[in-house]
């Protein structure tokens, strides 16, 4: 319903922005303000897609405006290409340095990327300044040919400029409706928490170089309606401060929705134009009026207003299957095998020849004491850390040191001690990318019911539509639980899930656990809560300084005189701090 | 061998001006884990200092040294009260975009009150260098060279060695854990901005005699400083230093035996091959710690 | 082409001292009560003042020369106003700021033709700012006066561009002419920018210096706002030339050049563009100049008409006058004059009556206007003797 409703709305809105675009008498003034805010709008969205979405930085959105502005400028006057063929080569060619340089440095990340997406500006510069045999260097290109299409006569400006606002229009809706499609949730998750979308199955770099590729892609589009709308184009025009001003405009509209996007590039583009009359102060007054912003608005304006309205819950209605669980687990026959599994860091051997065996349909505790290696073991079998040395087999396939979206697509699900959720969506929205998992074989529909039945499994339904952050702690286990179980692994893997419950919660958890066994899922517990351990684990195994001392049902363990040595070994250190 | 050890040496001087801009980047870093991009106005700012405290009043140099580093300590201090410390809680974009705001403001406001007339500032010394047959050395960039090392020795000592250094450094370390222990986060960050500002004013102070003081000052160095940084690992304060007058070097030699026209090029290249050489490295283990 | 040619920099062409600024400031103030239409009252209170769009930087890298352009065309008004007006009415200039950027400069003309008053415009000094207003200009149809020097601007037939300037093949000739000619000096080294300026001037002068079989022993074009220029110096050192030819855009740049140069012992004899002879790039380089010739617009002492505009000018603003502001003052006095022989400001009439003018003995030298729209047809020769630009001599060759 709320989509169609969207969609309609969307519809209106560009009828109405066309109809003026080709109706009302426009002056150069305005129609040059609105051709450049709406060419650099497509670009401005390109940033909510790498930086509003997917939490990359990109400083280098000119760079790729400027390869589709001179696409289209040397692709229609010296190539002699029709202009459309000229815009599809700019997308196409800044979609490829989008490829490259994201895949060469993605890995990355943060000041890294900031700092190499500058240099690629800086150096594209100095080539399109020095490279004159075919950029013609620092003259510029002009008398860059507008295109003729059907019935619009686009060398009229007026023609031109609803040919710009209609692929702003497009553009916009796209990327508005990517916001909740399966890559756009998937680009939030990296965002919010780029270990747990591994986890999840998200195939983080994979997704990283795709936003990137899409925001190179969309500058390249608004720097080919660029050069079509002024028709003359020189390098100083995609310059390191005008990527400053892309960057700027995303923020300052508000970074994660395409209509901040819209509204940050309007504004910058206008708020220097209406502050002309202030003379030789007007700069200023524009700088201080982004710092203003920031700090008043650190959201965005469209942020800032956005908090103010509450989504509709958007939510899967009716009657929803109960959650299936354990598909292809074989009860009774060991599901992982671990043999001689070590990790080094430098000389702390934090894994050290670790073999472990769990029963399909078991329990199985793994405990010790602090910095016994537990949670490293289990980074380990989450594809976190690559083993140092040893053997990791799930179900009798090999999967020694694959990437955490591939241990996930092979079957292990698991949660973190420090709760990693997607802070800023929704419960449902976390659970969902839980769902998404490779190979899970659902249908959109089937997805989203399969969520709502992960959630209603924990206790959780009736909070699906709040942002986890605004959850109780012991809430947020439950849905990272629920988001572990959406994707039907065979193996969960718990970190501590009773650390910070409270005496209920801790009963509730215990009850889930075992509802979870009565359901035929293997887990392997890490916890310190040592009544909960022997309340549901079937089969115990001890680490301590990395080696496993002991291994068994809990009666036989606990009595083990290595593990009572170790605990009160603790013990006694705990006194002593 | 004249000729190399001619472009050695102003590389050398050069890529310590990046230096100690890129020193300012660093310790900001460190304490806030922003980049900020008013960096190089902090410089133009020490340069104007300099121009209206000695050539428009007439005071003697040092007199103008010393009220241009006060002027830039309590900029430093009015620019993280206004431009960090209302952000302090957010992410490090807003930040960013903040002090990119505060570098449009600043430099305007300058071009208005000022005017956009680059001038001239003296060197510190009316001695014009030194000549080793062919070879010519600069008096100001030795003055560079030599300020600079002593500023890296200083910092060292000062970080290592007093009680507000290491208070400043577990503040970098960890703001949380630094707060525990009782240490005053808010005054060691406002101590780090006063103390950035007052390295940008120097590096300022020293390269306007060369590349004379206009609003342009600063902007043209803080980008190769910020590469600089990078380069040196971020957060390194030797790192920052190293890379400095490694990319000074690597631009003029560059520039000499390659291509006048790409000499901006070469620090970013330079910068590339650091990345995708060295992936990993520092950064690849610390996201997998966070587990 | 551009506007830098002149002199520079990004605007900052600064007056010999520093304390000057207030002063200046004064002076603008001055300027513009003398410019305001209520104090001489020539014509009758209700004539409707004619507007002459202007746009020119206030803000961004060049803003200092836009201060100096807004001050020619000022003076120019204020003495048209003076002696009467044009057709009876007095001409008032509107002004808005092209920040220095090519989207500035279109934003800021694209405002200025909003306004159906305004009969005509000063463009812009720097050429790739004109190029960028150009599809503007032939839409609003109406003349507009540059600065610009590229000279291709007037080539591509665009019949509402006239420049008040001469354009860059004649820096080149002139240039190429006097350093193989009169200096007798065969063996050239080019130091010249990579902007639209520079490397336009490198490739004429390069022809010339070839038409006049001379040779170019190394040519090097550097990056705007370069800190340090040892490698430039090194190899033009190392080149063997007896000469070097220049095109800079910034002052600043040129001064670090100049110091560097010196510095390494080079000596050879320098004829520069036009920036070599700039105020500010004078101030800055100081002693590193001293013996260099330049190629300039605009001198004080071409013409009877230059002195006397350079000594009203100093008298007003207490600086040196230079050719920022000497084209847009030749700019206003051309319009009037068209204007008052066409007797009419409509477009059509008043672009004939451009293209008519012969023989005006501007600041900026003597204006015959060619088909293209181009006014002027050499430049001056000028030494710097100590600081001190000295004339030396006028080279002009004969319009197309």
């Amino acid at each position: 319903m709320k989509s169609v409703t969207n969609i309609l709305l969307w519809l209106i809105a560009l009828v109405i922005a066309m109809g003026c675009a080709l109706l009302l008498p426009i002056n150069g003034y305005l129609m040059n303000l609105l051709m450049q805010a709406s060419t650099y709008a497509i670009a401005v969205l390109g940033m909510t897609v790498v930086l509003g979405y997917t939490g990359q930085i990109n400083i280098a959105q000119a760079a790729f405006f400027g390869i589709g502005a001179y696409a289209v400028a040397i692709g229609t006057t010296t190539l002699g290409l029709a202009f459309f063929a000229a815009l599809l080569l700019g997308a196409v060619v800044a979609l490829l340095f989008g490829i490259v340089l994201g895949g060469s440095t993605l890995k990355l990340g943060g000041h890294y990327l900031a700092m190499v997406t500058i240099s690629f500006q800086e150096i594209l510069t100095l080539v399109l300044t020095n490279w004159i045999g075919v950029s013609h260097g620092p003259d510029g290109i002009s008398n860059i040919p507008r295109p003729h299409l059907g019935f619009l006569a686009l060398d009229q400006s007026q023609h031109y400029l609803a040919l710009c606002l209609f692929c702003l229009f497009v553009t916009a809706g796209l990327v508005a409706w990517l916001k909740s499609s399966r890559l756009g949730l998937s680009m939030q998750a990296v965002r919010d928490n780029e270990l747990a979308a591994g986890v999840a199955g998200i195939d983080t770099y994979r997704i990283k170089i795709i936003a990137f590729a899409a925001s190179a892609c969309l500058g390249g589009i608004g720097g080919g309606l660029f050069a079509g709308a002024f028709r003359y184009i020189s390098p100083d025009q995609f310059a390191f401060d005008d990527s400053v001003v892309l960057l700027t405009m995303a923020l300052l509209g508000g970074v994660d929705a395409a209509i901040g996007a819209v509204i940050g590039t309007a504004l910058l583009i206008l708020l220097p134009e209406w502050l002309r009359f202030l003379k030789q102060f007007y700069l200023a007054v524009y700088g201080l009026a982004v710092i203003l912003i920031m700090v008043f608005m650190p959201q965005g304006i469209f942020g800032y207003f956005a908090r103010l309205v509450r989504r509709a819950p958007d939510l899967p209605r009716g009657e929803f299957a109960p959650l299936a669980l354990g598909a292809d687990t074989g009860a009774g026959l060991p599901i992982l095998e671990v043999s001689d599994l070590s990790k080094h860091f430098g000389g702390l051997r934090a894994v050290d020849a670790v073999d472990l065996v769990i029963i399909g349909g078991s329990v199985h505790a793994l405990i010790g004491p602090n910095g016994s290696g537990k949670t490293t073991t289990l980074n380990l079998l989450s594809g976190i850390y690559r083993p140092t040395s040893g053997n990791i087999r799930l179900g009798g396939r090999d999967v020694t040191g694959l990437a955490p979206h591939l241990l996930a697509a092979a079957g292990i699900g698991r949660t973190f001690q420090n709760i990693r959720l997607f802070h800023s969506l929704t419960s449902f929205e976390n659970v969902l990318i839980g769902s998404f998992r490779a190979g899970s074989g659902l249908d959109a529909a089937a997805r989203r019911e399969r969520a709502m039945a992960a959630l209603d499994f924990v206790g959780m339904a009736a909070r699906a539509h709040d942002q986890v952050a605004s959850l109780p702690y012991g809430h947020q286990r439950l849905v990272e639980i629920a988001r572990a179980l959406a994707a039907n692994p065979s193996l969960l893997l718990l970190d501590e899930p009773a650390a910070g419950l409270n005496l209920t919660e801790k009963q509730n958890l215990v009850a889930l656990l075992r509802r979870l066994r009565g359901h035929g899922l293997t887990i392997l517990l890490i916890e310190h809560d040592m009544d909960l351990v022997e309340q549901v684990s079937d089969r115990i195994s001890v680490l301590n300084f990395g080696r496993r001392i002991a291994d068994g049902t809990p009666s036989e363990v606990l009595r083990h005189p290595d593990v009572v040595a170790a605990y009160l070994g603790e013990v006694a250190e705990d006194a002593a701090a | 061998m004249a000729i190399i050890l001619q472009l050695l040496f102003t590389g050398l001087g050069i890529g310590a001006v990046y230096a100690l801009v890129a020193l300012g980047f660093v310790l900001i870093y460190r304490a806030t884990n922003v980049v900020n991009f008013a960096q190089g106005q902090f410089a133009m700012l020490g340069g104007y200092c300099m121009v209206i405290t000695t050539v428009d009043l007439g005071l003697p140099y040092w007199l103008g040294i010393i009220i241009s580093l006060v002027v830039m300590a309590l900029f430093g201090a009015i620019f993280n009260l206004g431009v960090y410390y209302p952000l302090r809680h957010r992410s490090f974009l807003p930040v960013v975009i903040s002090t990119i705001g505060a570098s449009i403001l600043i430099t305007n406001l300058v071009l208005a009150i000022y005017g956009p007339e680059p001038t001239t500032l003296p060197g510190m010394t009316d001695y014009p260098g030194i000549s080793f047959g062919a070879v010519f050395l600069d008096a100001q960039y030795l003055v560079i060279i030599a300020t600079t090392l002593a500023l890296v020795l200083l910092q060292y000592v000062f970080f290592e060695h007093t009680m507000i250094g290491k208070k400043m450094q577990a503040v970098s370390q960890d703001k949380e854990m630094a707060s525990l222990l009782g240490i005053n986060v808010t005054g060691m960050i406002m101590l780090t901005f006063t103390y950035s500002a007052v390295l940008g004013g120097i590096a300022g102070i020293l390269v306007a005699p060369i590349l004379f003081v206009s609003v342009g000052l600063g902007a043209q160095i803080a980008l190769k400083a910020f590469a600089a940084s990078i380069i040196g690992g971020f957060g390194d304060v030797p790192g920052a230093i190293v890379g400095g007058l490694l990319i000074g070097v690597a631009e003029t030699l560059g520039a000499f035996y390659i291509s006048v026209p790409y000499k901006d090029a070469f620090a970013f290249v330079l910068l590339f091959a650091f990345l995708l050489i060295r992936p990993q490295g520092i950064f690849g283990e610390k996201i997998a710690q966070k587990a | 082409m551009d506007k830098r040619a002149i002199g520079g920099a990004g605007g900052r062409v600064r007056g010999p001292r520093a304390g000057l600024k207030k002063r200046a400031w004064l002076g603008a103030i001055a300027a513009l009560l003398i410019a305001s239409p209520g104090i001489a009252p020539a014509w009758a209170d209700d004539a409707a003042p004619i507007e002459i769009g202007m746009v020119t930087p206030l803000t961004g890298a060049a803003a200092e020369s836009g201060r100096y352009a807004e001050w020619g065309a000022e003076m120019a008004v204020a003495e048209v106003n003076a002696a009467g007006g044009v057709l009876g009415r007095p001409l008032k200039l509107v002004i808005e700021d092209d920040q220095t950027t090519n989207p500035g400069v279109v934003s800021a003309f694209n405002r200025l033709a909003n306004d159906s008053a305004i009969v005509a415009f000063l463009g812009s000094i720097r050429s790739t700012q004109v190029h960028a207003m150009d599809p503007d200009v032939r839409r609003i149809a109406k003349p507009v006066f540059f600065g610009g020097t590229d000279p291709n601007l007037t080539h591509a037939g665009d019949p509402w561009l006239f420049r008040c300037r001469p354009n860059d093949t004649y820096s080149a000739k002139v240039i190429a002419s006097f350093g193989v000619q009169t200096l007798n000096l065969k063996k050239w080294a080019l130091v010249t920018s990579t902007d639209a300026f520079g490397s336009s001037g490198a490739r004429l002068l390069t022809a010339e210096l070839q038409a006049l079989g001379a040779s170019v022993v190394t040519a090097q074009g550097y990056a705007n706002q370069t800190p340090d220029f040892t490698p430039v110096v090194l190899a033009v050192k190392g080149s063997g030339a007896e000469v070097i030819g220049s095109y800079f855009t910034f002052e600043q740049d040129l001064a670090i050049f100049a110091r560097q140069l010196r510095q390494l012992g080079v000596r050879s004899p320098w004829v520069g563009s036009p920036s070599i002879t700039d105020t500010a790039a004078l101030h800055l380089a100081g002693p590193a100049l001293y013996g260099t010739y330049g190629v300039a617009d605009f001198n004080a002492d071409s013409s009877p008409e230059a002195k006397a505009y350079a000594e009203a000018y100093q008298k007003l603003h207490k600086a040196p006058a230079d050719q920022f502001s000497a084209w847009t003052y030749d700019a206003i006095k051309i319009a009037a004059l068209a204007m008052t022989t066409a007797k009419s400001t409509d477009p059509a009439a008043f672009r004939t009556a451009i293209l008519a003018i012969r023989g005006y003995k501007g600041t900026e030298g003597t204006y015959d206007f060619d088909a293209n729209g181009d006014g002027l047809h050499g430049y001056n020769v000028v030494q710097n003797k100590s600081g001190k630009l000295v004339f030396v001599k006028r080279v002009d060759f004969p319009a197309p």
